[in-house]
């Protein structure tokens, strides 16, 4: 499956971002950043649809939590990070 | 036990403190040390609760909440971010020694502004004028005496610091839960406050409400983020919460969090003033005590301090400790409040009151007081 990983610089973060998502209906679950895009060590990051990405931008900018790095999974379980504009 | 000594620790807390503690211990490991089910779930709980702290004290961003082990804690925090070795300070008359030990320590140059017990008035000019005189790094300033109750005038502290462009550091170790405490509104540096007193959580529990993001690590160790580095990050909350959190204890918090909002901080605080009004005149009258006592009742919350003619204050506790009265004695960490008050050589008596204490309580001790004096 397909999906978005917003990466986050703390849990907490994580947390006020899946927490805004969530409150528009947007599904996001929080996880452990893997280490192949975790490029400071550990981090967390919010998994959500292929379909919401859009939308979840629209919700983290009112919200005023910008993501830091968002990657979209590949085909041979490898991530790619997306240009956000 | 009629327990009258909730200005060191709230002894009665909501039974769903201790029950959240119990099976926080059972159930929950670190947050952001894992990807598993008690890690996630301890996760959870430390958001919950700063979020439940964030919407008690009008703050925005939960992130700026940061888990610290009790108000001592969050002050030499506080302190170190912001006077820096030498520097100076401006502090009330009324502070506890968490703020002037960390001071001391530092080799600050510290101007307390002492100003007479309860008149906030001359208080706020005295401060006007250290302001302009000392062009301090930091004021510090408790929200309410722990010794006698004194609601110090931070609202107008804080206009004051605001306008000279001078950070504020508010202890409300004796506020939080009864006392309007709004950090962002006052524009304050920092809040310090402990769990363990109007909040109702645990010991070992504490919270440091950040206005600033630049605060400078007491302790640094690993935060479950940004690894790889080896300086610990820049941002809240991670920045001041290196090592495993006491997740158990927060988990506590969370409960006596979400029972003050249910209550609300007014109700609280109308009970304690409630109760602390019967006890002032059960006493006002007799012959031989001494009461500490505001003309104007919001200028006093939650604490009364008293001295028995002729009896050393740490007999007198002693003597109500064996009738099953537990009271503070002596000078309740706070030398600098008893110098400012004329009581440092004898120290006080001190009563301090929760909202779980009955007018019954207070009778039984006004009883057992008069029969000492």
């Amino acid at each position: 499956m397909v999906y978005y990983l917003i990466i986050c610089r703390s849990l907490t973060y994580a947390q006020r971002t899946a927490a805004a998502l969530e409150r528009a209906a947007i599904t996001a679950h929080i996880m452990r950043s893997p280490k192949s895009v975790a490029t400071k060590g550990c981090s967390h990051a919010v998994k959500i649809s292929q379909r919401r990405l859009a939308d979840a931008l629209v919700v983290l900018r009112r919200a005023g939590l910008p993501p830091d790095r968002v990657y979209i999974t590949q085909g041979d379980g490898s991530y790619k990070e997306v240009e956000l504009y | 036990m009629i327990y009258l000594d909730s200005a060191a620790t709230t002894l009665q807390k909501p039974p769903q403190v201790a029950r959240a503690v119990a099976r926080a211990v059972g159930s929950m490991a670190t947050p952001g040390r894992g990807g598993h089910q008690a890690a996630r779930l301890a996760a959870e709980t430390a958001f919950r609760c700063r979020q439940a702290a964030a919407e008690l004290f009008g703050m925005t961003d939960p992130e700026r909440v940061v888990f610290t082990f009790n108000a001592t804690h969050g002050l030499n925090i506080a302190i170190r971010s912001l006077v820096p070795p030498g520097g100076r300070a401006v502090i009330s008359g009324f502070e506890h020694n968490a703020v002037t030990r960390p001071l001391s320590a530092l080799g600050a140059h510290v101007r307390a502004v002492t100003g007479p017990l309860f008149r906030p008035e001359a208080f706020l000019e005295e401060l006007d004028r250290a302001l302009w005189s000392e062009r301090p790094d930091a004021v510090i300033c408790t929200h309410v005496s722990n010794v006698f109750g004194y609601v110090l005038p931070v609202d107008q502290a804080a206009d004051l610091c605001r306008n000279r462009g001078v950070p504020l550091v508010v202890d409300a170790s004796q506020s939080a839960g009864a006392l309007p405490v709004t950090p962002e509104t006052w524009g304050a540096a920092y809040v310090a406050m402990p769990g363990h007193k109007g909040l109702f959580g645990p010991q070992g529990t504490g919270l440091l409400l950040c206005g600033r993001t630049d605060a400078v690590p007491l302790l640094c160790g690993g935060t479950g983020s940004q690894s790889r580095l080896q300086d610990m990050p820049d941002f809240l909350p991670d920045r001041l919460e290196a090592g495993t959190q006491n997740i158990a204890g927060v988990a506590g918090l969370l409960e006596g969090l979400r029972y003050v909002r249910r209550t609300g901080t007014g109700c609280i605080l109308a009970r304690e003033r409630r109760l602390i009004g019967r006890l002032i005149r059960s006493l006002r009258d007799v012959s031989g005590v001494e009461l500490f006592t505001a003309t104007r009742p919001e200028d006093q919350s939650g604490v009364l301090s008293l001295r028995l003619r002729g009896m050393d204050c740490e007999t007198a506790g002693e003597r109500l400790a064996r009738q099953g009265i537990a009271v503070r004695t002596g000078l309740h960490c706070a030398p600098l409040a008893h110098q400012s008050a004329g009581t440092l050589e004898s120290g006080t008596v001190r009563l301090s009151f929760s909202p779980f204490n009955t007018e019954g309580e207070l009778a039984a001790a006004a009883r057992a007081i008069t029969a000492l004096a």
